[in-house]
């Protein structure tokens, strides 16, 4: 709280580690809001990003929960305003519409019900279906300015219900004047959706950033553009589609396009840009100067745009044939380009822009056949407009598949400070936090800003209740390590077996195995069978197994939790950067131990990464090993803290590698878990392991009650108040 | 994916005949290679669909999938070679933008055959009328290429002597660490010494062989930064450099996890007062307050009170010629600092 508040203060940007379970989210709530009171004009607004939509309603949750606090507290109704806003699919209210189960698909039929042109349409005839909340909405809504409170999604929805309008208009039009707004990370970073939703927040604004350990990818994911030869062969399908509109609306309503025409020749920008409903196509992030520019005249004209659309397609059509790898600079492609197919990079450039306003001169309702020509065009504009920091790699097949022709187009970006660079600028305070943000010197550096304060924290505990080990080799004292010499070795894979088994007889409940990669898990399991360590295994607890399968994943961790509750005991293996990895919290019972099976690096061989690797090492000064080692210690670290979701908690974590008991890898744990790591756990056998883990279990299985924490990690009133307490605190704000 | 390409004449299929190569010509319509040679063994003749005269010699491999972008591209090139204006021959952007619609009118209309007379005529007095400006401009790259070409060259530049760069430092690294622990074992093997201090020298050794390591992985990113120029070839401040602000972090391998021992200090002179007893002592009635953001950055009024209180009351008792005892009565503290003085 303390360091919040300094950062607070000097207006600056900040990057917590806070191990979870701690109250994370409360402190920064409870800090801010009351900040927010206290300098009303120095901080506006609150802006909490987070990853998922149950993260989402968590956080809701703890907001509520403050305000019913402050409200019991100070006796007053409080004139705050919070909600969250989530896609369409999770706010539809529209009795068909929202009966649809794919997000791109309930966007594409809210366009076609509530666009400018289909609303005029229905003024002139009943027939045309619109929607009647958003017609509501439309109508009062916007006069009427949602009551202070929290509202999450359920709310929302109920809300619009109750008065018949449209839930997610209502929270997009109240995100102006709301004080705290929960959305997600791709409402600011991903800079197609940024431009229209989160456009009017102010620059008094704090962000936080929950559980951001991924931010980089995230920024990443959001620049990059990827493009398969089925893709290309839609685009040539939509091309056709626009043609014949084009011509059809020629013979009949000539007008339409002339004005169009005339607006682009006056370089004037779209003035129907600011009707809400008809940003489902957006552009990628423009220099601002280019967007005042008008339309190069190459392509003002609707067919020629058509044409030009064409030789795009084909020209990549062409680049996709290829028989060995390419990788090119944003400034080769575009030299290539102009010699192929004589285009040059001004047109380019305008793609998208010109695009969505074609689209939306045709008045074509149905957007969800456009999503593959929209993504081209987004490449085209993308292309165009950076030549640093992204690299064009087209692969003609997959490396695992030879022999199988697969040519895809990659346009990635390598540089994560691209898409969150606005981001920084723009706000005055960004907090980025997560329980597992070690080594946290590499973030500023990968997302190339400067923060204020910079601080890991770790936990006070009444009890050792996290007992991290690194064990190294097994029984016969073979080493155990992932490395990729000695990942095929069947002593290797038996001491793993073993010291999966031993640990299952000697801890109740559910343990989760995270291995490295897929392939690694199913041939590990594999020689398990004929090794008979898969019948000892199911001797103590049933077995379930993360496949890449979202569904079976999904049953298996059902019956996991399942099996952990009824007390039959359980182990999950899992996949370090998998879906268990990352959302799922194994809290009490569901985990008492954690295994960690080998560093879980990325595929070193992938281009992708390859060519990230390089450009960090040129552009930032980071060497590829050291990039490595962190990435792999952040997901390492994520697997474990998966366990602990509190402080009544208490789980077992082993490292199973030798290469963990490294300083360089060890270092780069985060604080909270390197305190309670010590020399002597740092290369074990598995039967020291496993006679630790008794004795610990048997400490911790003692009863703890509240009475216990009091005084240590829980305070009362009192106690708070007491001199001595009053004293530490004054010691720790001086900062001495 | 290419497998369903027919030959319009023949049907041959490139699934049936992978050596199969379809052409094209001004006509946009594809032929196979074979059909080709077969048909224009005289050197010229009509295109079987449209029956347009043709030239052996104008037969191209078809590069595209539809050849009528075959056609378009063909036709575009032929037009740009005349229509080469540039913006900056053009007194607004707007007439500049004119321009480039009517040249893509005119490649337009010559793809789709419309109104071909007219067109002709429209480019043949082009022609008469922009002959210097085309000639001209047929030399000069416009300033879209230049500024590609530059940084293509740029790129290449870099990536060469970055790639040379970091390899042999890798390599360099290697070799030390390898020799480092040749030696190590060398001298366990051989010399009498006791193993102990074999071992923590050779600790302490690539500590500082780590140490020196930033420093030359420093170097050559600030040789290699490149600054951009006018299109005249007047410098530009020094942009790139600011990217490259951040320094190498550290490498530290195999070293002992750091330990903090908290630092002994020898003031020769009566001890300042504590820090936290600054307040009661009264002394910020004489020192400006910290002002609120300051406050934020961690800074307090009581750090440089006691600061300028360690300046002025350290050294107070330091004098060289006073003898040993006399010393050690004014400080009753340890003083081997001031012993090692008188001895210097």
């Amino acid at each position: 709280m303390l360091e919040l508040k300094r950062a607070l203060d000097a207006k600056g940007h900040c990057l917590l580690e806070m191990p979870s379970g701690t109250g994370k989210t409360t402190t920064l709530l409870s800090l801010i809001v009351a900040y927010m009171k206290a300098h009303p004009l120095d901080l506006t607004k609150l802006v909490y990003c987070s990853r998922t939509v149950p993260e989402i309603e968590k956080v809701m949750e703890e907001l509520r929960k403050l305000m019913n606090y402050y409200e019991k507290e100070m006796g007053m109704e409080q004139n705050i305003l919070g909600l969250a806003l989530s896609s369409r699919k999770n706010l539809c209210i529209h009795p068909s519409v929202s009966k649809e189960r794919e997000g791109k698909v309930v966007d594409g039929r809210c366009y076609s019900l509530t666009a400018s042109f289909v609303r005029a349409r229905h003024a002139a005839d009943d027939a045309v279906p619109i929607c009647e909340f958003y017609e509501g909405f439309d109508a009062h809504g916007k006069e009427f300015p949602l009551p202070p409170g929290v509202y999450n999604l359920d709310d929302l929805k109920e809300y619009g219900q109750t008065k018949r309008w449209c839930p997610y208009f209502l929270a997009r039009h109240t995100i102006t004047h709301a004080n705290i707004v929960v959305y997600s990370y791709h409402y600011l970073l991903d800079p197609k959706i940024a431009e229209v939703v989160s456009k009017e927040i102010s620059k008094s604004s704090v962000v936080v950033f929950d559980e951001a350990h991924n931010i980089d990818n995230v920024c990443i994911d959001s620049m990059s553009v990827k493009i398969t030869k089925r893709l290309l062969d839609k685009c040539s399908n939509s091309i056709t589609i626009l043609e014949t509109t084009i011509s059809n609306m020629k013979e009949n309503d000539s007008k339409r396009l002339e004005k169009e025409y005339k607006r682009l020749v006056e370089g004037l920008r779209d003035a129907t840009i600011a009707r809400e409903t008809d940003m489902a196509l957006v552009n990628p992030v423009l220099p601002s100067e280019i967007l005042e520019e008008a339309v190069p005249g190459t392509i003002r004209t609707a067919e020629h745009f058509v044409a030009f659309l064409k030789r795009v397609v084909e020209y990549i059509k062409t680049r996709l044939r290829v028989q060995h790898v390419v990788q090119e600079s944003p400034a080769g492609f575009l030299r290539d380009i102009h010699t192929k197919v004589c285009i040059d990079r001004k047109p380019l450039r305008f793609t998208a822009e010109r695009l969505a306003s074609l689209i939306r001169t045709l008045e074509i309702s149905d957007l969800t056949d456009f999503s593959p020509l929209v993504t081209v065009s987004h490449f085209a504009t993308l292309v165009s407009t950076y030549t640093k920091g992204f690299t064009i790699i087209i692969e003609p097949f997959e490396d695992r598949a030879p022999t199988v022709s697969n040519p895809i187009l990659y346009f990635s970006c390598l540089d994560s400070s691209i898409a969150i660079k606005p981001v920084f600028n723009r706000f005055q305070t960004v907090v980025i936090t997560s329980g597992t943000l070690s080594p946290l010197d590499m973030y500023p550096k990968i997302l190339d800003f400067h923060p204020v304060i910079m601080t890991s924290f770790t936990m006070t505990l009444a009890r050792p209740c996290i007992l991290p080990m690194i064990v190294s080799k097994g029984n016969d004292q073979v080493a155990m390590s992932s490395r990729y010499e000695t990942r095929e070795d069947t002593a290797v894979i038996r001491n793993y077996g073993n010291l999966l088994v031993e640990v299952a007889a000697a801890v109740p409940d559910g343990i989760v195995c995270f291995f490295t990669s897929y392939l690694y898990l199913e041939t590990i399991v594999s020689s398990w069978y004929d090794q008979g360590i898969i019948d000892q295994l199911q001797r103590h607890k049933l077995l379930f197994i993360e496949t890449q399968d979202a569904a079976e994943t999904s049953l298996a961790l059902i019956n996991y939790i399942k099996a952990c509750d009824n007390g039959r005991g359980a182990v999950l293996l899992s996949v370090a950067r998998g879906k268990v990895s990352e959302g799922i919290d194994f809290d009490h019972h569901l985990g008492r131990a954690v295994l960690m099976f080998g560093i879980p690096y990325v595929y070193t061989q992938s281009r992708i990464l390859r060519a990230r690797l390089e450009y960090l090492r040129d552009q930032f000064q980071i060497r590829e090993n050291d990039f490595l080692t962190f990435d792999a210690m952040r997901h390492a670290a994520q697997c474990l803290g998966r366990c602990m979701r509190g402080k009544t908690d208490y789980g077992i974590m082993v490292l199973a590698d030798k290469r963990f008991s490294r300083a360089d890898k060890r270092s780069k744990l985060p604080k909270w878990i390197q305190e309670h790591l010590k020399d002597t756990n740092c290369n074990l056998s598995t039967e020291e392991c496993v006679q630790i883990c008794k004795r610990w279990l048997r400490q911790m299985a003692q009863p703890f009650s509240r009475e216990d924490q009091l005084g240590i990690s829980l305070l009362t009133l009192e106690q708070l108040q007491s001199e001595e307490m009053q004293k530490k605190i004054q010691q720790r704000a001086q900062g001495v | 994916m290419d497998d369903y390409q027919t030959c319009p004449k023949c049907k041959t299929t490139k699934y049936r005949n992978p050596a199969m190569v379809l052409m094209v010509n001004a006509c946009g319509h594809a032929l196979c290679e074979s059909c080709v040679e077969l048909l224009f063994a005289k050197g010229s003749g009509a295109c079987p669909e449209c029956k347009c005269p043709l030239r052996r010699n104008n037969f191209r491999v078809q590069l595209f999938e539809d050849p009528a972008v075959d056609k378009e591209v063909d036709i575009r090139k032929r037009i740009l070679k005349e229509f080469n204006k540039r913006q900056e021959d053009f007194p607004t952007l707007r007439e500049y933008n004119d321009y480039l619609e009517e040249v893509e009118t005119i490649i337009f209309n010559l793809v789709f055959d419309i109104d071909p007379a007219g067109t002709n005529k429209m480019i043949d007095n082009y022609k008469k009328e922009n002959k210097d400006i085309t000639q001209k401009n047929r030399n000069r790259q416009s300033q879209e290429e230049m500024e590609l070409e530059e940084l293509l060259e740029a790129e290449k530049a870099q990536q060469s002597e970055k790639a040379n760069l970091y390899v042999n430092a890798e390599l360099e690294e290697k070799k030390q660490k390898h020799k480092a622990r040749e030696k190590l074992i060398d001298e366990l093997m051989f010399s009498d010494a006791d193993a102990k201090s074999i071992v923590a020298s050779h600790v302490q050794a690539t500590a500082a062989l780590a140490k020196e390591q930033p420093k030359a992985a420093a170097q050559p990113s600030s040789g290699v930064v490149k600054s951009s120029k006018f299109s005249s070839g007047v410098q530009i401040g020094l942009r790139g450099q600011h990217t490259n602000s951040f320094l190498p972090i550290p490498k530290q391998e195999d070293l002992p996890l750091y330990r903090y021992t908290a630092p002994v200090f020898d003031y020769d002179g009566p001890p300042p007062p504590a820090i936290e007893k600054l307040g009661k002592l009264n002394y910020f009635a004489n020192i400006r307050a910290a002002n609120i953001t300051e406050r934020a950055g961690g800074y307090t009024e009581a750090m440089s009170c006691c600061r300028a209180l360690q300046e002025a009351l350290g050294g107070l008792f330091y004098s060289p010629q006073l003898t040993h005892k006399t010393a050690v009565l004014a400080t009753n503290s340890s003083t081997q600092d001031t012993d090692d003085m008188e001895t210097t």
